[in-house]
């Protein structure tokens, strides 16, 4: 199964940072019975007082305290100036400025033993855990970070390994702010996934969504647009799928030919919420709500 | 109170002979009213989840509101009015009694159907009618693509436009008595117009197994 959720607030850059965090937790929370093994999310449009931020977990090659030290040393090896660094656990939240070449920051890190990179973003950071996302809220704090727009999901395995960094979101590394959460299964990643690793790219993980991502960035990063991006995945991709995408000021869905995976669909002026389920969606909008159901091969795109 | 305590005490109260129950904020919560098998009135203020009324026998449930995938899957008897829309496979192995969408209908509404009759207001999504086989779906809007994919029997009625034909499927034309009856259950159900229903039917070319299997051959 898998469950979905994204959320934008469109004014909120303008108006007011929106509590994207505490708002996709409880969209994920009432969702959980989609998926128990891990849970995630982007929260974007941060306000942020430096250029990056970077979300690193230490494996469990070395000792956590071990491996953060040594990321915060390769980001200033690397150039940077590390403004807030803030460690839970294995985990490490680091802002910092930095004015070279993101995909070599990305590239120093991954060197670094111990590092997974979970995400680099000039406005936006991935949090993941396995288990649920009470539990993953408790344990981080998403509940407190605001932004403009972000997605989650909670994740029943079905095509690779149970652990932190098989949960999505899924960074497109190396492009800063791109990530993606899906519900489905793509049948012809393993040639696409040929064709990226021999123009040089490293993917990060086993996992078929990581492509998605990745797919996404690149086209981006071509001078595509997102809708022109999302659409040209209807057909480049195949197998079920219905996911959504986050960027540094966008956020879309995309469905498969099938219709197989579920998506509702609730938008007013000023907001537009999207979920697996309307459950999800009255979590946080209590009042009597018009939704449309996306049908097949659909896309659709907002901008913060 | 959780969906299975919900279910019990809606069964429980058609049991001390309730006359009608309404249950109220269902917040789109899955599985409400399932299973119930005695005619009752259940009425639902507000939008439900996924498997809503479904398995039932007997019952007439209003929803005000949307419902999610398979709304009254295996309807054996009853009538289920929804005001909105549905999500995808609405009316799934239903085998009789009447579901009414007021909204839209999903992908794949009336999947397997063994029997009764869907009437949806709007239109319908990709795959209706997918390996019906028997029973009617009524559509006054338009249908998506595949429609009548594989049917083996039974009948969709459409009054608007239709992407395209599922293999196997084809369209005839609906005589005036059919046109009568259709209209007079429009107006039953409270919808307006009177479209010029087009009827889509199997072809039977998938229905008929030419190829025997090899002991069957030895039995010939």
């Amino acid at each position: 199964m898998c469950g979905i959720a994204g959320i934008m607030y469109k004014d909120s850059r303008s108006t007011g940072l929106a509590p994207i965090g505490e708002e996709l937790i409880k969209m994920l929370e009432t969702m959980v019975h989609r998926g128990h093994d891990s849970a995630g999310v982007t929260v974007a449009g941060e306000s942020l007082d430096s250029d990056l931020l970077i979300r690193i977990w230490a494996d469990e090659s070395a000792p956590a305290e071990e491996t953060i030290a040594r990321a915060k040393e390769t980001v200033i090896s690397e150039g940077g100036a590390i403004v807030s660094a803030d460690a839970r656990d294995s985990y490490l939240r680091l802002t910092a400025n930095y004015e070279g070449d993101v995909p070599r920051l990305a590239e120093a890190l991954l060197q670094t033993p111990g590092v997974v990179l979970h995400s680099i973003g000039e406005a936006s950071e991935v949090i993941k855990d396995v288990g649920t996302p009470a539990v993953m809220d408790e344990r981080h704090g998403i509940s407190r970070l605001s932004g403009t727009h972000g997605v989650g999901h909670v994740r029943m395995a079905t095509e690779s390994k149970v652990d932190i960094s098989h949960a999505h979101p899924f960074w497109a590394y190396p492009f800063t702010d791109v990530t993606v959460v899906h519900n489905g299964q793509l049948t012809n990643y393993h040639g696409m996934k040929r064709d990226f690793e021999s123009r040089g790219h490293v993917f990060q993980t086993e996992n078929d969504s990581e492509l998605i991502a990745v797919y996404l960035a690149d086209k981006l990063a071509g001078g595509a647009e997102l809708d022109s991006a999302l659409e040209a995945s209807l057909d480049d991709l195949d197998g079920t799928f219905t996911y959504l995408v986050s960027t540094r000021d966008g956020m879309g869905y995309a469905k498969d030919r099938w219709s197989a995976k579920p998506l509702v669909l609730m938008e007013t002026g000023s907001v537009v919420a999207l979920a697996s389920e309307e459950i999800a969606l009255r979590s946080v909008f209590t009042e009597e709500l018009d939704r449309t159901e996306p049908q097949e091969h659909e896309v659709m795109t907002w901008s913060a | 109170m959780t969906t299975r305590e919900l279910n019990r005490r809606i069964k429980a109260s058609i049991e001390e002979g309730a006359d009608e129950i309404v249950i109220k904020n269902p917040s789109a919560r899955h599985n409400i009213a399932v299973g119930v098998r005695r005619p009752c009135k259940i009425t639902i203020e507000g939008s439900v989840g996924y498997y809503a009324a479904s398995q039932l026998d007997g019952p007439e449930i209003s929803i005000e509101g949307n419902a999610g995938w398979a709304l009254g899957e295996n309807l054996m008897s009853g009538k289920i009015t929804l005001s909105k829309s549905a999500g995808a496979s609405v009316a799934a192995s239903m085998r009789g009694g009447e579901i009414f969408i007021g909204g839209n209908a999903g992908a794949r509404a009336g999947i397997s159907m063994k029997g009764g009759t869907l009437l949806i207001a709007g239109d319908s999504g990709f795959l209706t009618g997918f390996m019906m086989q028997k029973g009617r779906i009524i559509v006054c809007g338009d249908i998506g693509d595949a429609a009548g994919d594989s049917m083996y029997e039974g009948t969709i009625y459409v009054g608007g436009m239709v992407d395209s034909l599922g293999t196997d499927a084809k369209y005839e034309e609906s005589t005036e008595d059919e046109l009568i009856e259709l209209w007079a259950e429009l107006e039953r159900n409270g919808v307006a117009g009177r479209p010029r229903f087009r009827k889509i039917v199997s072809q039977k070319k998938l229905y008929h197994y030419d190829t025997l299997e090899r002991l069957e051959r030895t039995l010939i």
